[in-house]
């Protein structure tokens, strides 16, 4: 770019965010003093600059110049929107984003945009740490993001069908994002696999909703709890080998038995059935169901089927 | 009619962008030294005295001197007046913000991470300048862990210790101890993984941090640069591909058994009759076979297999589990 244009679109800016009232593009052309003589040359120039603008977030508004007649459109750029309110960051904490931002990393967006207005690059990206993350995917993330701050509903297709959703937050898990939020149609809480899309979510303009009081609760991702079915509280006994496994996987919590051979007795809650079964099996031998006794009994009966088809 | 080059525009942004960060920046400051612009802007020498250049033109009308902006390059250091219409800088938009968010969610269990530290305080504080607090809009995890084990794999692959590992390996089975030489921790689709030489094999693997139940640094070194080199290490996470010496088997699987190709690599996948499918897989493993077919019961059929010891895993494996079953 070269300096004339850079020096245009910082003037630009800086007139359209001090005018106290919208600017009309023949007013901006006479103040400005910087865009060609000829009027379609000008047109092309100013229409550039404006996208140049929005393509870097810069909030520019079109309304109304007041008193005018016929009406013409103005331009301005509020303050409230532009300007970035100080967080009032530390050296160590920008030092602490900064380190963080190279080791996970989102494919197609940038963290340094957002340092450099932060305060900039401080401290020492993340070489000497040892640790490397493949980029998460990024697509469609950063609009759901935006309608989660802005308060703002969004809607996409979601397997064949058109979904309303009031966005309260996205997770990450097992190499998936995901969204939670409050679908308007089905009047409920609801979560959607982000690759499962069936195109970008478009953000509509409102109604603005209002989170929930209380926080969201994060992404239930455990199969045997996938499920409206009745919940079971169940006892699962499994081997020494496998314990520090489960252990980890369901949390120190669910353990409800430390046997002196290393085995461990969890209990888990249970509202898929088949789910749970498929869970227990994955331990072949090494575990066992040991109540309620009738899911004890479907996994006998579902083996016996197999076995007696052998 | 020409198009013009979205690279050109791109960067066109990035250098207004990165100037409405920079002259707030400047402006609070008393005179910062050249050099520290430069570092923190990531910006070359030249580049930054040409865009100071650039600046002494811009202010708002009448642009008389006292309403441009006036830069002070005095010695090394630098002083801007007059900047008031950019006293704050942009806003940020969704992706800017997003980026810094998720990376910080995704870091908190490493280094630096810790519950009250300099990275919890910031996301914090951008709770603020978000409208929204982060831990309530965004989590990323990249992968489970057992407390301690991430930092005591990172720091020895770091500093070249080996490591003795208790290991549980899901497609075999079975728990062993292994010596290792840690080469790289690394995340990929939501999980975290060890690649180094492993003497037992005496050869690369790879091994799922969440299933290494005890690990001890030993004192025992190696030369991470050498090994790194002759293991034919490229450092990449490697995709898992079987190689043709794995033995195959051949499935029908019935619609409820769809999970099955979406979650593992298959060589073929054919459609039958009623919405089944015939898929082959590598089968690495034989308990990794038997756990497949003892979950997917009646939704699963051995057509085929390299191996006849494998056409029957099925219903043994379900037999010595009903076995385990009847003794209880």
């Amino acid at each position: 770019m070269s300096a004339a244009k850079l020096e245009r679109l910082l003037n630009l800016t800086a007139l359209l965010l001090e005018t106290p009232r919208p600017l009309s593009a023949q007013e901006i052309r006479e103040r400005l003093r910087a865009y060609p003589d000829d009027t379609d040359a000008f047109r092309r120039a100013f229409e550039r600059d404006k996208e140049d603008l929005r393509a870097m977030g810069v909030p520019l508004t079109v309304q109304d110049v007041p008193g005018v007649v016929p009406v013409v459109e103005g331009y301005r750029i509020p303050k409230d929107r532009y300007y970035l309110r100080d967080p009032g960051l530390t050296p160590d904490e920008l030092a602490a984003l900064r380190l963080a931002a190279s080791v996970v990393r989102l494919d197609g967006l940038s963290a340094s945009e957002g340092l450099l207005k932060l305060g900039g690059l401080v401290g020492e990206p993340g070489g000497g740490l040892g640790l490397a993350v493949g980029s998460l995917p990024g697509s469609n993330v950063g609009p759901l993001f935006g309608a989660i701050t802005a308060q703002l509903p969004v809607r996409f297709g979601y397997r064949g069908e058109e979904r309303t959703v009031d966005p309260y937050r996205i997770e990450f898990q097992r190499g998936r994002w995901y969204l939670s939020g409050h679908d308007h149609a089905r009047a409920a809480e609801r979560v959607f696999r982000l690759d499962r899309f069936d195109g970008p979510a478009r953000v509509l303009p409102g109604p603005r909703f209002e989170r929930p009081a209380v926080a969201v609760p994060g992404v239930q991702l455990a199969p045997w709890q996938l499920g409206e079915g009745e919940a079971i509280e169940a006892r699962v006994l499994v081997d020494a080998a496998q314990a520090p496994w489960i252990v980890q996987h369901l949390g120190a919590g669910a353990v409800v038995e430390e046997r002196p051979d290393g085995s461990v007795v969890v209990g888990m809650t249970v509202t898929n059935r088949e789910n749970f079964r498929s869970f227990v099996l994955t331990f072949l031998d090494h575990a066992e169901v040991l109540a309620p006794d009738d899911l004890r009994d479907d996994v006998v009966a579902w083996l016996e089927a197999q076995v007696g088809a052998a | 009619m020409s198009r013009r080059a979205p690279v050109v525009r791109t960067s066109a942004s990035d250098r207004v962008a990165r100037l409405l960060a920079m002259v707030p920046w400047i402006a609070a400051q008393d005179g910062p030294t050249v050099d520290e612009v430069c570092q923190r802007f990531a910006l070359s020498r030249r580049k930054l005295i040409e865009d100071l250049e650039v600046l002494m033109m811009v202010g708002v009308p009448p642009y008389t001197p006292d309403t441009l902006i006036d830069v002070i390059i005095e010695g090394d250091r630098v002083w801007l007046r007059f900047a008031d219409v950019f006293a704050r800088p942009l806003h940020l938009t969704p992706e800017q913000g997003l980026a810094l968010v998720a990376a910080g969610s995704g870091s908190q269990g490493l280094p630096g991470g810790e519950p009250h530290g300099p990275l919890a305080t910031a996301l914090g504080k951008l709770a603020g300048v978000l409208g929204v607090d982060p831990a309530e809009a965004v989590s990323v995890t990249l992968g489970e862990s057992r407390p301690g084990m991430l930092d005591a794999l990172r720091t020895a692959a770091a500093e070249g210790h080996r490591v003795r590992i208790d290991y549980y390996s899901y497609g075999r089975d079975e728990r062993t101890t292994r010596t290792v030489d840690p080469h790289a921790v690394y995340a990929d689709g939501g999980a975290w993984y060890l690649r180094g030489y492993c003497h037992k094999a005496r050869d690369l693997r790879q091994f799922r941090v969440e299933r290494v139940v005890d690990i001890q640094v030993l004192d025992e070194t190696f030369d991470r640069e050498a090994a790194t080199a002759t293991a034919g290490d490229t450092g990449a996470g490697a995709e898992f591909a079987p190689g043709p010496d794995v033995p195959r088997v051949t499935l029908d699987l019935a619609p409820e058994a769809a999970w099955v190709v979406e979650t593992y690599p298959v060589d073929e996948v054919n459609d039958l009759d009623d919405g089944w499918r015939r898929v082959r897989l590598a089968v690495t493993a034989t308990p990794w076979l038997e756990r497949l077919l003892v979950r997917l019961g009646r939704h699963a059929r051995v057509v085929e297999a390299d191996v006849s010891d494998l056409l029957t895993a099925g219903p043994r494996a379900a037999r010595r589990i009903l076995d385990r079953y009847r003794r209880g």
